[in-house]
């Protein structure tokens, strides 16, 4: 069934909502199906009024916007995106998160102006506040 | 920015003097591995791990089936359909890595490879994979190894990590000793009080002074039944990814206590505090919090049992089945504190619930199979869910249980969907 939804999404894109039966909605749904960050690797069926987020291969797959590059370099230095494309966290988290992937986890300590912009990329993107 | 490509070179210099495998960094050069950078490559930008001379692909070339949900480090769950045996075969497991897989691992090298124990014993031990293989009696044991933050994804607000859904457990038979035997063998003091578990895997930093982690267990639990440390999963070397060449298993415990690539247990006279044991690591409010409260670090205490789970591995979610005919429905049960007691399921979202059969488990802290015929009414979409009691009368709740910073111990009942035609 995922195989030949899977198919249908490829071929028909957006369309697919059209062509959806009523069996086939109740044969894809998925009741363990986290509520979470659609971006999330394992959030494999996207919700058809998801908002489109503008991905760059460039980067890593991190959504387009100001910030994005300064904080695809700062933090492949130790890990892939994958793991920051799966957060949706609070402000106040990630700010704990700055703080202890530098004390604890020795990242390098950009500028003050640098900081800025990568922390609020990141509550901007990958946010349970917003 | 050119402080990150500086040590990634370094790195590359330092691989480039690794055998064949890694000759392609050889012949390819600084150049190359520098035109990567901002290139689209499949999974993107894992620069890391190619200085060490691999892709994510090579690892995860063995795996079936395994959802991906970092290739740096490395980390992939199970979909529950996928752990239908009862022995988790390698292609099935999950993988869970701190830091990077270490180049012994890789090479699949044990040359020279010992185990030391010290610290708070009578007599320090240097062990080889032969000593611990003549000197104390071996045993396999069928061991549940489950990440703290299995469920992790069903927060909300969410809670930073990995986001895993049900799968990152699993169960395979470990061969190797008694934890408690060596320790005995070490002669524990009346002043110990924890272990302290090292491997030899990298940080992700590349810092060689640091350890990307190093857990432990009450010295209690280190000396109790099931505690083992390992060199075979599934009668054959533990993978590179699963912890070559040797492991210690804290069954029961988060799977983080049970260090991979083990080289060292320091026995220590008090509660261990290396990487990953303090601040919000692999710990839990010390009191019921609200969902998205900010805990101060201080109010924390360590994460131990893992909470009673089951998991529906058959059939997988979305299967149809003819209405008013009995359909088998199976999976697994297990829990931190050992043995269960009983697992019910429901077609009705738990308004009723069936008995299920229940095996016994192989040995304590292996996941106990289950079984119960489901007969669906009439045409229509179902759900099945699962609940496990464990020996103590413990349920899992069916919705996610106590909030927590890091979101740990989620085990609220499975679900899949039914088709009834």
């Amino acid at each position: 069934m995922k195989e030949k939804l899977t198919f249908l999404r490829a071929a028909l894109c957006a369309s697919v909502v059209v062509y959806a039966t009523a069996s086939v909605a109740q044969e894809a749904y998925d009741p363990m199906r986290p509520a979470g960050n659609p971006l999330s690797p394992g959030a494999s069926v996207q919700t058809p009024d998801a908002p489109e987020v503008e991905l760059d291969p460039e980067l890593g797959n991190l959504p387009v916007g100001p910030g994005a590059e300064d904080t695809y370099y700062q933090c492949v230095a130790c890990h892939s995106t994958a793991i920051i494309r799966q957060q949706r966290l609070s402000d106040e988290r990630w700010d704990y998160l700055w703080t202890w992937m530098i004390e604890d986890q020795g990242m390098y300590e950009p500028d003050d102006e640098t900081k800025d912009v990568i922390l609020n990329y990141l509550k901007t993107h990958f946010s349970s506040e917003r | 920015m050119a402080d990150d490509i500086s040590r990634k070179n370094e790195t590359d210099i330092d691989a480039a003097d690794r055998p064949a495998r890694r000759a392609f960094l050889k012949n390819t050069g600084l150049t190359a591995l520098g035109a990567y950078v901002g290139m689209n490559i499949p999974f993107e930008g894992n620069l890391m791990a190619l200085a060490q001379g691999m892709s994510e692909e090579d690892i995860m070339a063995g795996k079936d089936g395994l959802i991906l949900m970092n290739d740096r480090p490395l980390n992939a769950e199970t979909p529950a359909h996928l752990l239908d045996a009862d022995v988790t075969p390698y292609e099935h497991f999950f993988i869970r890595n701190n830091g990077l897989v270490p180049d012994t691992a890789l090479d699949m090298d044990a040359e020279g490879w010992t185990l030391t124990i010290d610290g708070e014993v009578d007599k320090p031990l240097e062990l080889s994979i032969a000593d611990l293989k003549e000197q104390f009696e071996v045993v396999t044991n069928r061991l549940v190894v489950e990440c703290g933050g299995n469920g992790r994804a069903f927060f909300t607000p969410g809670a930073s990590g990995n986001q895993w859904t049900t799968g990152a457990v699993g169960c395979a038979d470990w061969t190797g000793v008694r934890l408690s035997d060596v320790l005995n063998a070490a002669g524990v003091k009346d002043s110990a009080v924890y272990t302290a578990h090292y491997g030899n895997d990298p940080h992700l930093s590349g810092d060689p002074e640091k350890d990307a982690i190093s857990r432990g267990a009450p010295i209690e639990k280190a000396l109790a039944e099931g505690g083992m440390i390992a060199w075979e999963m599934n009668g054959e070397p533990i993978p590179a990814v699963h912890g070559f060449p040797l492991r210690v298993i804290i069954p029961g415990y988060p799977g983080s206590a049970s260090q991979k690539y083990l080289n060292r247990i320091w026995v220590r006279d008090q509660v261990h505090d290396g990487a990953k044991m303090t601040g919000y690591s692999y710990r839990l409010p010390a009191y019921p919090v609200a969902p998205g409260t900010e805990v101060p670090e201080e109010d924390m205490v360590i994460m131990t049992e893992m909470p009673v789970k089951s998991l529906i591995t058959f059939p997988k979610s979305g299967t149809e089945t003819p209405a008013g005919q009995a359909a088998e429905v199976r999976g697994h049960a297990w829990a931190g504190s050992g043995d269960i007691e009983a697992v019910d399921v429901s077609i009705d979202f738990g308004q009723t619930w069936i008995s299920a059969t229940l095996e016994p488990a192989k040995n304590k802290f292996a996941w106990q199979r289950f079984r119960a015929d489901v007969t669906l009414p009439e045409a229509g979409y179902y759900e099945v869910w699962a609940r496990a009691t464990d020996m103590n009368g413990i349920a899992q709740p069916p919705v996610v249980p106590g909030w927590n910073p890091r979101g740990y111990g989620n085990n609220m009942q499975h679900r899949i969907a039914l088709i009834a035609t």
